[in-house]
């Protein structure tokens, strides 16, 4: 696709619904008066933007070689594990600082199911963090090219605006962020933790 | 003068890009409220020529708030369109009972929400 092409109405790509996404969730992340503040605008980006209320986010604690649940949005991640949803393969790329997309057939329920997003927050060329987005509302059935956009916003700008100072440690700082769903379980082992 | 739109939401973000929409697409001004209370105060100070409103929002959600500026002399008049979710559509049956006069579904293209706007407001 042509980004410069205007589009039927006459206003550039850069006023796109997409391009407009991108750039109100950049301004709130970088405007976020807080770590509480950030994170509520990350929950905000991934609601309104990728569609989705069920979220995990994990802090990677390298001295460890584990992940550690640090906030969670609608999902009680105590019995999540997060090393056997994104697998093997799906955990050293996200450790690469790709992103990583789960689908699978169907639900037990019968019904089709959707897809899950891993997205790694990076800083200074390393994964510190793993966004987990866990169920799509029922209007939203797959990630699509502009998603993918959204994703590298979030892997390339929220590691700051989440953690502050303490991103910058690579370190677990042990803080966690109460909201509807967390009560995460600590320390979380795996894998692919050196990739 | 240029037309005025109070556009009301809870979500930041979503604060944000309505804005970007309307700052760059279009000539209107715009003021923001956060939940339906304020929108209701804002409505009768400002007296926007209409108003953009979420409907779940804490404080007083949209319906509650548009049943309000209905009640009230200085905002009876002014066009309402509720911003819901498309899991919502099903409840616009009561949104339009409490007096909106128009909905749009989220997640908001541009497109669909300059051609509503002009459709009440002109170009």
């Amino acid at each position: 696709m042509n980004r410069e092409k205007n589009n039927a109405s006459g206003h550039s790509a850069a006023n796109s619904t997409s391009e407009l996404q991108l750039g109100a969730a950049r301004k709130r992340l970088a405007e976020s008066t807080g770590q509480e503040d950030a994170i509520d605008g990350l929950r905000e980006i991934v609601a309104t933007f990728l569609g989705s209320e069920e979220l995990g986010l994990f802090r990677v604690d390298r001295s460890a070689s584990n992940f550690q649940a640090f906030w969670s949005f609608g999902i009680d991640l105590e019995e999540y594990d997060l090393v056997a949803a994104l697998g093997a393969a799906g955990l050293q790329r996200v450790m690469r600082g790709e992103h990583h997309v789960e689908v699978s057939a169907r639900e037990h329920s019968g019904a089709l199911s959707k897809a899950q997003a891993f997205v790694p927050i990076r800083f200074a060329n390393q994964t510190v963090a793993i966004l987990a987005i866990l169920r799509l509302l029922p209007q939203k059935l797959a990630f699509d090219g502009h998603d993918i956009e959204l994703f590298q916003l979030l892997s390339d700008e929220a590691a700051t605006p989440l953690f502050g100072e303490s991103v910058s440690g690579l370190s677990m700082s042990g803080s966690k962020v109460s909201g509807p769903g967390a009560d995460a379980k600590p320390a979380t082992g795996g894998p692919g933790m050196s990739a | 003068m240029s037309k005025k739109i109070l556009v009301v939401d809870d979500s930041k973000t979503a604060l944000m890009m309505e804005r970007e929409i309307l700052e760059r697409r279009t000539p209107y001004q715009c003021v923001t409220a956060s939940d339906g209370r304020e929108a209701v105060a804002k409505a009768q100070q400002e007296r926007p020529d209409l108003v953009l409103m979420d409907v779940v929002m804490p404080n007083m959600n949209g319906f509650e708030a548009c049943k309000m500026m209905r009640q009230q002399a200085g905002t009876r008049e002014i066009p309402i369109v509720l911003v819901t979710t498309r899991g919502e559509e099903s409840y616009m049956e009561a949104g339009f009972q409490s007096g909106c006069n128009d909905y749009i579904t989220k997640p908001i293209d541009s497109n669909e929400l300059v051609a509503l706007l002009q459709s009440y407001l002109g170009e």
